[in-house]
């Protein structure tokens, strides 16, 4: 029963989900705040490059991990300068940091006498649990037949749904979020919040970057993370900037992602689909929901930040 | 408050020297940023930048090159610049470039080489910009009667567009695919009648085209009735409404002109030195890029005319560095780096600092400038 097209599907959108998860959550953070940033993609290439480089080196996944963190975080402090403190615009500063950290990973893997591109990394995540229990039917490979990062994953989304909407530092969040001149008043610090946020969106979007090269693609080649960072950014959408809905937008996206290996497998006629066809239908698809789901009131209904992607001029007298 | 050490305050009209200072400093601290990278992997930052320099500009033909990747870029970054200077955030530049050149190559090889050139080349042109303005027009219809973002349509809208160019020659028998091309899959060439004469080396009067072009947006957003509502609607849409400007009319068409130019750009390329809907030929971010031209060019047609210039001369200097051992990502990572600099560079222009002691001279002038990029 495991060795089901069903399971090894559902398996595999887990898998190719989890730094969806990671980016998503972590660009929900920023926009609650009230910080648009379309660097998610340029963050979780850096984090990708990063986190091999480190762990190539020192054949430590902790490492690894430590060094997207710190590179995606590192990265966003950029947009949080011009987005926070200079108040430019911030659809050309995410684009602007989305196309700088592309050419700076690509470039960070090809640098050098011995450039990374082509390395396989030396360790990467390997299943957490062993035996009989990962052999039940249907549960055993997918409740506990994957590494420590998909389950890492599901706790960040707990927390952060927890965090969100059940602590003072979470109303905070949001409160900045939906209305900076009234949480300013309250005593919140607007743009240390800011900055905070949009750091912890960096350093989540290095996790996901870190997670693609040292499981789905552990040898480092230009580019490994394919279009991620662009899709977390409509999962943020999809998800109506609530973390635990990101978990199954993710896997959804995840599922997308591997249908063409499966229809494949299936044999004829699902084989003879055309695999361009199938790269679009989740960008269709999330066309078609934000059309459906988003468009006009039903945005703001669904929880989109009042001060999403507006600039906060503090009262100077 | 209490003691601050700087001042911001809103500045009123920048002089023409600062809006030329900042993004030529821009270009300068990105090229540093990117020296100080090239440095630590042990390159000589100068000798690379000189290769790059002689790679875009070096010889005749090498200007004829630049020029010829320029083409499109002047149309991309005006089609970005129509639509962010009333804050309509299309990026699906690279989407409709493409389908431009899907419809443009389409209407060539179906017209055949029964028509003249004077009839098809116009034609196959004209159709690259209605391509170009559908493929807009599925981000515009939506934002314009429900408000849906379009930022997120628009950047989706791009992956679609490049997998259906693909699909089209690598995934199907359309009739864009040469039937000949039996061992790899490649475009069926476009009829010689529809292709733009060239004149110099590989470049063609597609540049001349793509100039004109651009003096016509500056031509229609500075000096028409239409254009000066279109640039009130985009600093106040209440201001527009209350004067009686029909604000989603203005978007619905500045959209729909954005996406035509990115499309235009789409036609000109596949009507001049590609040839043929060839995905590997076109697929290069050109789209994208205009975006960096129209931030550098601060939303100005006139003023993207060089910056395309310069963007191509860079652009075209990436394999250069490939025969020089430096990785070809270089030339990404100035773009983005002149990018980030430029948006930065935007609140030197837009905002002034000084001391707190000096003159009580606090008013802020008034007619501020906003331009968003």
């Amino acid at each position: 029963m495991n060795e089901s097209w069903v399971v090894e599907l559902a398996f595999a959108a887990m898998v190719l989900g989890t730094p969806l998860i990671f980016a998503t959550i972590g660009e929900i953070m920023t926009e609650r705040s009230g910080i648009l940033n379309l660097g998610v993609q340029g963050m979780m290439l850096v984090g990708a490059v990063s986190a091999f480089w480190a762990t190539y080196n020192t054949e430590n996944l902790l490492l690894g991990l430590v060094a997207g963190i710190l590179a995606g975080a590192a990265l966003s402090v950029i947009h949080a300068f011009t987005s926070v403190t200079l108040r430019v615009n911030q659809i050309v500063s995410g684009l602007a940091l989305t196309i700088f950290g592309t050419g700076l990973a690509s470039f960070l893997g090809q640098a050098g006498s011995d450039p990374l591109v082509g390395n396989p990394a030396p360790v990467v995540f390997e299943p957490l649990f062993s035996g009989g229990i990962t052999e039940w039917p249907i549960v055993g490979p997918l409740l506990f037949g994957h590494d420590l990062m998909v389950y890492v994953a599901w706790v960040v989304a707990g927390f952060a749904s927890y965090y969100l909407f059940h602590t003072k530092m979470g109303l905070s969040l949001r409160a900045v979020g939906e209305d900076p001149a009234s949480a300013e008043a309250a005593g919140i610090n607007v743009s240390a919040v800011r900055y905070a946020y949009v750091m912890v969106g960096g350093a989540l979007a290095g996790v996901g970057g870190a997670y693609y090269s040292l499981k789905i693609v552990p040898t480092w080649q230009d580019g490994p993370i394919g279009e991620a960072g662009w899709i977390a950014i409509a999962l943020v959408i999809l998800a109506s900037w609530r973390p635990w809905r990101a978990v199954f937008a993710a896997y959804l996206f995840g599922a997308a992602g591997r249908v063409q290996f499966t229809l494949q497998t299936l044999g004829e006629p699902w084989s003879n689909i055309p695999s361009t066809i199938l790269a679009m239908t989740p960008f269709v698809f999330a066309i078609i929901a934000m059309i459906v789901l988003t468009s006009g009131k039903r945005a703001r209904f669904l929880g989109a930040p009042a001060a999403l992607g507006i600039p906060y001029f503090r009262e100077e007298r | 408050m209490s003691t601050r050490r700087f001042i911001v305050e809103p500045r009123g009209l920048a002089s023409p020297w600062l809006k030329l200072l900042v993004p030529i400093g821009s270009v300068f601290a990105a090229l540093v940023v990117g020296a100080i990278f090239l440095a630590l992997t042990g390159e000589n930052p100068f000798s690379v930048y000189k290769e790059m320099a002689e790679a875009g500009f070096g010889t005749t033909r090498s200007v004829a090159e630049t020029l010829l990747t320029a083409t499109p870029l002047i149309l991309t970054g005006v089609a970005a610049a129509i639509a962010f200077k009333m804050l309509v955030w299309n990026i699906g530049g690279e989407g409709q470039f493409l389908i431009g050149a899907v419809f443009a190559s389409g209407v060539a090889i179906w017209l055949g080489d029964g028509a003249p050139a004077y009839v098809a080349l116009p034609v196959v042109i004209v159709a690259g910009g209605i391509g170009g303005a559908f493929w807009a027009s599925v981000s515009a219809v939506p934002r314009v009667y429900l408000g849906t973002n379009e930022i997120i349509t628009t950047l989706m809208l791009n992956f679609i567009a490049i997998n259906f160019t693909n699909y089209l020659i690598f995934g199907s028998t359309s009739p864009w695919r040469d039937p000949e091309g039996a061992t790899f899959p490649q475009g069926r060439p476009i009829p010689d009648g529809s292709r733009i004469p060239e004149f110099f080396e590989r470049l063609d009067y597609g540049i001349f085209i793509a100039i004109a072009l651009a003096v016509l947006a500056w031509y229609l957003l500075g000096k028409t009735r239409w254009g000066f509502q279109v640039r009130i609607a985009g600093d106040s849409a209440d201001t527009a409404r209350y004067a009686g400007i029909g604000v989603s009319n203005k978007i619905l068409g500045v959209f729909l002109l954005s996406g035509a130019y990115a499309g235009f750009a789409g036609g000109l390329f596949v009507a001049g030195p590609v040839g043929a809907l060839d995905p590997r030929s076109l697929i290069l971010g050109l789209g994208f890029t205009g975006i960096i031209v129209a931030a550098l060019a601060r939303l100005n047609p006139l003023a993207i005319i060089p910056v395309a210039v310069l963007m191509a001369a860079l652009l075209n200097s990436g394999p250069s560095l490939q025969s020089i051992g430096v990785p070809t990502a270089t030339v990404t990572m100035l773009q983005g780096a002149i990018l980030l600099f430029a948006v930065a560079g935007e609140f030197l222009i837009q905002n002034r600092i000084r001391r707190p002691d000096k003159s009580p001279n606090t008013a802020p002038s008034s007619g501020e400038e906003a331009s968003p990029a």
